[in-house]
């Protein structure tokens, strides 16, 4: 069965990931640091078990489009986010035994070292339907 | 031998001393010293005889570095010249004219380089099965090119090398500067281009732009151990700690520079290599030779003029000559507009504008280089900049 795994993040977290002056205070280089050898180690281990399908980041939102129809007429907006909504930041989907079991991990990677109001973010799972009779 | 404690090689350069004694003294005269005139000369010998052993020692290292497994169990004298031409005329055909520098890449790693699909796929961040797609249809695009199993002819010789030389280049840079991700390095690339790059050298050694581009990869990969600081952030060759430099890379890369530029046919991978060894032989930046980098960056603009060089060219000037005048110049690019998304011309900016004096310009343009680096850990860099000028 599978499950995605779903990583959310604003405006002003990749802000202070990236060190932008903003709202909230920058990474330091050992958070940085910790959070990348955590990430890896976590997918490393997810594509040794043969658990993990695949994993994505996402770019900055401002670097989002939206795309909306209006009068019939597709209409495209740049960065459609404001500064401190939560969207999408990142997605793993995974092939593993049980709910239970995506939990487990989605659980392990909550534990992500960084600045404490990076980790006060939510992660979701959800069960992938594999076909329209799936829904 | 005391003085130098190699029983072996110091009993050879006696030996030499006496020679030489027998030789020159009887058309000399005897020296007014004889023992005294002996020891300087065993000395001197000796100094060659050590030299040379090590220089004996370092090609074994590197002979054994570069060869295959295969090879060093079955050393068939009669059978290398060959074995190595095959090398050779494979990486022409991987790095064919008719393919994407993309394909010529990831062909050259997989048929020359022996990576697995999965590792290129992983250094190059993309999926196996694509990178699998990518390797395949290059191989059918040589298939239906018609290309036979040969070297090129001889007219061709010169520019199919060129772009041998260009995917090897465009390896190393591609693990020296990791175009995304977390991490800063992908280190294999670089050492798998260098290693590429021994085998054309060695395969090739009279060429001096194949000399030049493993000169210049050395030169660049000796300052590796200083690019990054304790968390793997990035820190700029200015701020970076030089006794951390690889110097064995940093004297064999000036070695096979100056052997390539005394040939007289200096190429545009020589002059970067140059340029590399002036900064790597400072022990300090501000020892640096500025009027001679920007002397050999005019003879590179000369011949290959591209806005990466004319930025760096820039630096150079700013550098030797003060910021203002290397500003104008990156005016100038401006103007041109090839390079105004290109974060490095924002970083170039905001370095100047730091040391003209201009610190709240400087603070915007280190801002604005970080909105389009490419990497994170250039991000990160670049903001922290911009952050240390708003205190």
């Amino acid at each position: 069965m599978k499950y995605m795994i779903l990583l959310y993040g604003s405006q002003q977290d990749y802000d202070a990931m990236s060190g932008r002056p903003s709202e909230k205070p920058s990474w330091t280089a050992p958070d940085f640091a910790a959070m990348g050898q955590f990430m890896e180690a976590f997918n490393k281990g997810l594509a040794d078990s043969g658990e993990l399908v695949e994993t994505r980041g996402l770019t900055a939102p401002v670097h989002a489009r939206r795309i909306q129809l209006q009068n019939g007429v597709p209409v495209v907006t740049d960065g459609p986010y404001a500064e401190t909504q939560e969207v999408l930041a990142g997605y793993w989907i995974i092939d593993c035994e049980s709910f239970d079991r995506a939990t487990e991990i989605a659980a392990e990677l909550s534990k992500c070292p960084g600045p404490a109001y990076a980790s006060a973010s939510v992660i979701d799972v959800r069960p992938i339907a594999e076909s329209r009779n799936e829904f | 031998m005391r003085r130098y404690g190699h029983f072996d090689t110091a009993e050879d350069a006696t030996q030499e001393a006496l020679i030489a004694a027998a030789t020159a003294w009887p058309k000399e005269g005897r020296p007014d010293n004889p023992l005294g005139w002996l020891i300087t000369v065993a000395s001197r010998r000796l100094t060659d005889l050590l030299r040379s052993e090590q220089a004996r020692q370092r090609r074994q290292k590197t002979v054994a570095q570069w060869t295959l497994p295969a090879e060093r169990v079955a050393p068939a004298a009669d059978q290398r010249a060959a074995d190595a031409d095959d090398r050779l005329i494979l990486l022409f055909m991987c790095c064919h004219p008719a393919l994407s520098p993309a394909s010529q890449i990831a062909l050259t790693l997989r048929a020359v380089g022996g990576l697995s699909t999965l590792e290129i796929a992983r250094a190059f961040l993309v999926s196996e099965a694509s990178m699998t797609r990518r390797i395949t249809r290059a191989k059918q695009s040589i298939k239906d090119s018609g290309v036979r199993f040969r070297m090129p002819v001889v007219s061709e010789f010169d520019d199919r090398l060129r772009v041998v030389l260009h995917v090897l280049y465009l390896i190393f840079n591609e693990g020296y500067t990791a175009t995304s991700g977390v991490n800063l390095y992908r280190t294999d690339l670089s050492s798998e281009a260098i290693r590429l790059c021994r085998v054309v050298h060695h395969l090739l050694p009279e060429d001096p732009e194949v000399t030049g581009l493993l000169a210049l990869m050395l030169l660049t990969d000796a300052r590796r151990p200083a690019r990054a600081g304790p968390s793997g952030e990035l820190v700029p060759m200015a701020e970076q700690d030089r006794t951390r430099w690889d110097a064995a890379y940093i004297k064999e890369g000036v070695e096979l520079v100056t052997e390539a530029l005394r040939r007289g046919k200096p190429g545009a991978y020589q002059i970067q290599a140059a340029i590399a060894a002036l900064h790597d032989e400072s022990p300090t930046l501000e020892t640096t030779d500025w009027e001679q980098i920007v002397a050999l960056y005019e003879v590179l603009l000369q011949s290959s003029r591209n806005p990466a060089v004319e930025l760096n060219y820039a630096v150079a000037v700013g550098m030797a000559r003060g910021p203002r005048a290397g500003l104008s110049l990156i005016q100038r690019l401006e103007t041109d507009g090839t390079l105004v998304a290109d974060y490095r011309l924002q970083a170039v900016r905001a370095h100047l504008q730091e040391m003209a004096g201009d610190l709240a310009q400087a603070r915007d343009s280190y801002i604005a280089a970080a909105e389009r680096a490419p990497n994170l850990a250039q991000q990160r860099y670049l903001n922290a900049q911009a952050a240390r000028l708003m205190r």
